[in-house]
């Protein structure tokens, strides 16, 4: 039972990742190699509160995600709207964010050891379980962060299906040039899609060291698992993030536990690899991912039909 | 002995480097592969040393021990009295290391490469990444590969030099290598098969519709590049005397020689040699200078974190000021036949 709970908070945490890798990726057309470093970032912001002003990890959440959010925009503007100006080619625009991604793991190394320095507390590596609580039977984190997902969800679908700007912002990401005739701010929607990306991010990596230790080059590691999850949903859907980051957490978690009984301990080591052979299966039976499968189209073009 | 040191030090990191980025050019520059898992085929370089030619010598020797870890330091003590007996038997296995790490990087590069049959560039490249990454991870996290994060040993493949003599050693083979890889990766992309990259590169509708075989290409380019990516991971392996896995991050092997490419200037061999070349001065000069640097701006952190931000920072002003690089890609030179013919043309259109 444990290990189902590890595995659905895992997932939580994934999602929250998946979707703001797919949302920036719908409006500014760039796969963000520095998603895994914002959520560190977020990790960091939790530690410091909790370090220096004694603020419980699941308080810090809102500071977390505002901060997050600022660093997103940071990214956007300062790196990745100038080059956009430019006309720079896809490729280019990668490196750059696996150079912001390089440049966010050297800050948060250096800030690490100043942090150590500053409290006389090794933060090398952290851990937030001890401080976990039981709520009604389950685990703190569980229960939290499924709320963080339904919150966030219930939002996103309020702002993008009730509101004017909702409207815009769905526009703008099937069809920018169009959207921009009609008279939509393109580059409001990117800033918010940076702003979201950056935020849901630092949230999920607030609640990340409930589940793993984190040392700054963890967003190195993790960034596989984000993108296989957007991969596998399609990178080009909302929705199919969600999904493909509940396949993606699920199998990692699952799978490994499972052959760990009768294959020994050892294999535990082996999670990343199951991510990836999602992902490669993915891509092999689907490249459009989820989302992309003829099925869906189909339903939805029957629903649009019929009413 | 401090400023030789440093020399030395320079023109190993230049020659290990150089080869790696030249790899890179084969597929990035030349053949728009934007190949984000280079630090794979490094890696599998190492493997080929620690791993494969370890085992074999472990083989033949008859050593016993427990664990690869293990039965690797017995096997370099042995193996090393006995290189310093014959030198011929140390030069054998460097070559043995060098042709099995090209064999296994090759076989490695063009299954790698077959997720890009129905892969665009984007999700080609963070595919590459993963599949590096991963790979990464099992063997930093396995120890019976390469020993993992403790590492294997490796016989000195130069042990029949003396101890001083040897830095110097290593550093003029590293330019051989080097050198060697230069000259045949410049042989090789002035030949028709580099402009078939170009070609590629900037149209690949256009050399489909000339009946070329887009997969077929792109396998034998990358099996090509991963090839001469892990000569130099193998070369490294055999310089440093063991292997530990956690050496081939993703930041040394796959960011840093995109740097040094971009830094020079892609498509162009003179360029990717300025550019690996400032690269290691500035990167060299750090690491000795790490602690003097570190005492003196009173930073509170390791100067590594600098390093880091510092290139990153760079990188992307290069991407935003100078996207061709110090030296700019020369334009495809046209054979006589081509050239009259393009006057030919010229003159038609004008004078009508």
């Amino acid at each position: 039972m444990a290990v189902l709970e590890g595995a659905v908070v895992y997932s939580n945490l994934l999602v929250l990742l998946s979707i703001g890798l797919t949302i920036t990726y719908i409006t500014t057309g760039v796969p963000n190699f520095a998603q895994g470093s914002m959520a560190i970032f977020g990790s960091f912001v939790s530690l410091s509160l909790w370090l220096l002003f004694n603020i419980h990890p699941y308080y810090s959440l809102p500071i977390s995600f505002i901060l997050g959010g600022g660093l997103g925009i940071t990214i956007y503007t300062l790196v990745l709207k100038p080059m956009i100006r430019k006309e720079a080619m896809v490729v280019t625009l990668m490196i750059a964010t696996l150079a912001v991604d390089l440049i966010l793991l050297g800050v948060l190394g250096a800030y690490s050891d100043t942090l150590a320095e500053l409290t006389g507390k090794g933060t090398k590596k952290f851990i937030f379980t001890p401080m976990d609580f039981k709520f009604a039977g389950l685990d703190a984190i569980l229960v939290v962060s499924s709320a963080v997902i339904l919150l966030i969800l219930f939002a996103l679908f309020l702002l993008l299906y009730k509101t004017k700007f909702g409207i815009a912002l769905r526009a703008s990401m099937e069809n920018p040039a169009l959207a921009e005739i009609m008279g939509v701010n393109v580059e409001y929607t990117r800033l918010f899609s940076w702003f979201l990306s950056g935020s849901l991010a630092a949230v999920a990596g607030s609640l990340l060291p409930f589940r793993q230790e984190i040392v700054p080059a963890t967003g190195a590691i993790i960034i596989v698992s984000i993108f296989a999850a957007s991969i596998v949903g399609g990178l080009g859907s909302i929705y199919g993030a969600l999904i493909g980051g509940y396949i993606i957490g699920m199998s990692e978690s699952l799978v490994t536990f499972y052959l760990s009984k009768p294959l020994g301990p050892s294999i535990l080591l082996y999670s990343k690899v199951v991510s990836l052979i999602v992902l490669i299966i993915a891509l092999i039976v689907s490249p459009k991912g989820i989302a992309g499968l003829d099925i869906w189209r189909k339903m939805t073009w029957r629903r649009s039909t019929s009413s | 002995m401090a400023q030789e040191y440093l020399l030395l030090d320079i023109i190993l990191w230049f020659s290990i480097y150089l080869i790696v980025a030249l790899s890179l050019n084969i597929e990035y520059g030349y053949a728009g592969i934007p190949n984000f898992g280079r630090a794979l085929a490094v890696l599998i370089g190492a493997i080929a040393v620690g791993g494969v030619v370890n085992r074999i010598l472990i083989l033949l020797l008859g050593i016993e021990g427990r664990g690869i870890i293990e039965t690797s330091g017995t096997l370099k003590s042995t193996v090393n009295a006995m290189i310093s007996q014959n030198p011929l038997l140390g030069l054998g296995i460097l070559v043995l290391c060098l042709l099995i790490a090209a064999l296994m990087g090759a076989v490695t590069g063009a299954l790698f490469i077959l997720p890009s049959a129905k892969l665009r560039q984007d999700y080609l490249a963070i595919t590459l990444l993963a599949i590096s990454e991963v790979l990464f991870l099992v063997s930093n996290y396995n120890t019976s590969i390469i020993g993992g994060y403790y590492g294997v040993s490796i016989p000195d493949v130069l042990a029949f030099v003396p101890g001083e003599r040897r830095f110097l050693a290593f550093a003029l083979l590293g330019v051989g290598i080097a050198l060697l890889v230069y000259l045949f990766v410049e042989r090789l992309l002035t030949s028709p098969y580099g402009r078939l990259l170009k070609a590629m590169r900037e149209n690949e509708d256009v050399v489909k519709a000339f009946g070329k075989n887009i997969l077929v290409l792109r396998i034998k380019t990358v099996a090509l590049g991963s090839a001469i990516a892990a000569i130099a991971g193998a070369f490294y392996s055999l310089y440093s005397v063991n292997v530990i896995a956690s050496t081939f991050f993703r930041v040394d092997w796959t960011f840093f020689p995109f740097l040094m490419l971009l830094l020079g200037g892609m498509g162009n061999n003179r360029g990717v040699v300025l550019g690996v070349f400032s690269f290691v001065i500035v990167k060299v000069l750090l690491i000795v200078y790490k602690f003097e640097i570190k005492s003196t701006l009173h930073l509170p952190f390791e100067a590594t974190w600098l390093e880091y931000i510092l290139f990153g920072v760079l990188m992307l002003l290069i991407l935003y000021y100078k996207p061709d690089g110090l030296i700019k890609e020369k334009p495809v030179t046209l054979t006589p036949p081509i050239k009259h013919a393009l006057k030919q043309k010229a003159k038609e259109t004008s004078g009508r």
